[in-house]
């Protein structure tokens, strides 16, 4: 073997047998490092909290005008009760306090500002990276957004609690893959950046129509047949309706366990996506800015 | 012995969008853009052998940044061929990162919100330098780069010159034997450009790094390298030594002589007769004169001159690397042609 030569034979069998856990222990430094950023920056996440108990509050008052109005004698709306449709707004806003996160942004920023030519002389994976450091981004949250938001919202509008306790435990397993497939759209979009120009427009408008597409806004059970069958097609109703709707105990049974397995799915195949999507974006890459 | 890179016929073509002007062209783009192929990187090809500090210089848009991305694995190139030590950068590029140390003088691969040994822990981590390794690496640069009065800061806190010394710092701290820079002393002062200078030399020369240096600060490469390849347009326009570089254009000297009494310069240029040298017209005691070192020697100008004249004080002005490199751009589009002959005139050397 000439001595210029960079690659030693057996380094990568060598890599295989210790690499495991020194790769994991490599992105649980990432997730700790984005959790102390974020807590870092903690100050801005207290205003979170008032813009996220004025959505309540303002969802609240109008499912209560429409309820108010229904016509004597029917009890549900949207095969709701009104207890229920409280519910399923607080757990809603609640849930997106945590399931959100920026990686989209973040993303496409270093592709159109060429910064991600640093992550690609990196002997690790961008969206492994991604991932993590939204993972820590998500423990912050659940510490120092969420629980905060559920311990003024809760008291204010009433939660009521699941039809069965142990449904409290589905709906945080439902959440936490919430969470998975919501991040995975995310990198997905963030990929995008690649080949369009105004990613940042689109990025706007994604997350308008995620809180529609969700569920976030109006349950499901408010439209028409066509439209809710259509949703249970899609990715979108993972990353709220069903962990709401698990709470609410219309999923029981078989069908919680469908439902949690399709989360799985979803969260599992959006990765594959992203996985194939930012190895086609990266042989494409033209990087603007020097 | 195997040169460590060997570049081959490397091209990089970039799709750009022509804009047309006015308010009926802008909907025109819309609907059909103009595109045109730019080729910002054409053939080219060189070899760098393992312990070489080579400069890698051109004008702004030359394609300099565009070959450090394909050597780095960044970019794909439209054909052409680079090895590196047995590698294809853009094809193993999770495997080739390990060896290779980068840097971009106008970005950082600090965290910015953390400490800066912060970062080189999870540099650490993320290359799987051995504890033992790391420490010595760390303590080498600590210590040659004076990084001990910043180390806790947050990287955001850091002046350009120390983020440069810790970015430096970062892209060695995995041991790599090849190192890409990119723009390394770009807006830095005088001082801080020294530092990373000094810098430079101290890991040629105890570690043997190979490294290849994009700049426009010419010192950088009169100070560091003794190998230059100029690009232009994209084209490689010369390869070779500095002092190569100097013959070949002609290395013309400046002599700036004040006489103690007065004289025109019409007079002088009987003195040196038929030396091909130019005097600059003018009458009085001070008056320059310019030839080429291949030419005539300078001090055979000199004796005609004292040997005939009072002479009260002499000046000797070479041309400097960046004047000669000016003169290299300038001649760019001649060189593609005249090339062959060159190539020769060297082989014949």
């Amino acid at each position: 073997m000439p001595e210029t030569a960079i690659t030693v034979p057996g380094n990568e069998f060598e890599r295989w047998r210790r690499g495991g856990a020194a790769t994991a222990g490599l992105y649980v430094s990432f997730a700790r490092l984005a959790f102390l950023k974020f807590l870092a920056y903690r100050l801005r996440y207290y205003t979170g909290v008032v813009s996220y108990t004025v959505f309540v509050a303002g969802n609240y008052y109008l499912f209560t005008a429409l309820f108010a109005s229904r016509p004597a004698g029917e009890e549900l709306i949207g095969g709701l009760t009104l207890a229920q449709m409280i519910s399923y707004v607080i757990l809603s806003w609640v849930g997106r306090s945590f399931t959100f996160n920026n990686i989209d942004r973040t993303l496409a920023q270093q592709v159109v500002q060429g910064e991600i030519a640093l992550q690609l002389i990196k002997p690790f994976h961008v969206q492994t990276v991604m991932l993590s450091e939204a993972l820590g981004e998500a423990l912050f949250r659940l510490l120092m957004f969420t629980a905060p938001i559920l311990l003024v919202v809760v008291p204010l509008f009433g939660l009521s609690s699941p039809p069965d306790p142990a449904l409290y435990g589905w709906t945080v397993l439902s959440f936490a893959l919430a969470f998975l497939v919501n991040a995975q759209l995310n990198f997905l979009v963030g990929c995008l950046a690649f080949y369009l120009k105004n990613i940042i427009g689109v990025i706007r408008a994604k997350m308008v129509i995620m809180e529609f597409l969700t569920g976030v806004l109006v349950p499901f059970t408010f439209f028409p047949a066509w439209f809710q069958s259509a949703m249970e097609w899609l990715p979108f109703q993972a990353i709220s309706y069903v962990p709401v709707t698990v709470y609410l105990g219309l999923r029981t049974g078989h069908d919680l366990i469908i439902s949690l397995i399709v989360q799985a799915a979803w969260a599992l195949g959006l990765f594959v996506l992203g996985r194939l999507l930012w190895s086609v974006s990266v042989k494409h890459v033209t990087l603007q800015g020097g | 012995m195997e040169p460590l890179i060997r570049v081959e016929n490397l091209c990089k073509d970039y799709q750009v969008t022509r804009r047309r002007e006015g308010v009926w062209g802008g909907v025109v783009d819309l609907v059909k853009p103009r595109r045109e192929i730019l080729r910002a990187v054409d053939d080219v090809s060189f070899e760098i052998p393992a312990g070489e500090m080579v400069g890698y210089i051109g004008a702004n848009g030359a394609g300099k940044s565009t070959t450090i991305k394909m050597l780095t694995g960044i970019l794909t190139p439209t054909s052409g061929h680079v090895s590196v030590g047995g590698l294809v950068p853009w094809r193993d590029r999770t495997h080739y990162t390990r060896h290779i140390g980068a840097v971009f003088g106008q970005r950082t691969q600090l965290w910015w919100d953390l400490a800066v040994i912060e970062s080189f822990h999870l540099l650490r981590k993320i290359y799987e330098v051995e504890e033992g390794a790391y420490r010595k690496q760390l303590d080498l640069f600590r210590e040659l780069l004076g990084l001990d009065e910043f180390l806790h800061q947050p990287v955001r806190k850091l002046s350009l010159g120390q983020r440069m010394r810790c970015d430096l710092a970062a892209a060695l701290l995995h041991g790599p034997r090849l190192l890409f820079l990119d723009e390394p002393t770009i807006g830095l002062d005088v001082v801080a450009k020294e530092s990373v200078r000094v810098f430079l030399r101290e890991i040629r020369d105890q570690l043997g790094v190979t490294v290849l240096l994009t700049t426009h600060d010419l010192g950088d490469i009169q100070q560091l390298c003794r190998r230059i390849v100029i690009i232009d347009h994209g084209k490689v326009i010369f390869d070779g030594e500095i002092d190569e570089l100097r013959s070949r254009v002609g290395d013309r000297i400046k002599l700036t002589i004040e006489l103690r009494e007065a004289a025109t310069s019409a007079s002088l240029a009987d003195v040196t007769g038929t030396m091909p040298v130019i005097w600059r017209a003018g009458d009085g005691l001070v008056h320059e004169v310019e030839f080429s070192r291949r030419d005539v020697r300078s001090a055979e100008v000199i004796r005609a001159v004292v040997n005939d004249r009072p002479v009260h004080d002499l000046r000797i002005e070479e041309q400097d690397i960046e004047e000669i490199v000016r003169g290299i751009y300038r001649r760019g589009d001649a060189k593609a042609t005249d090339a062959a002959d060159e190539g020769q005139e060297a082989g014949d050397a």
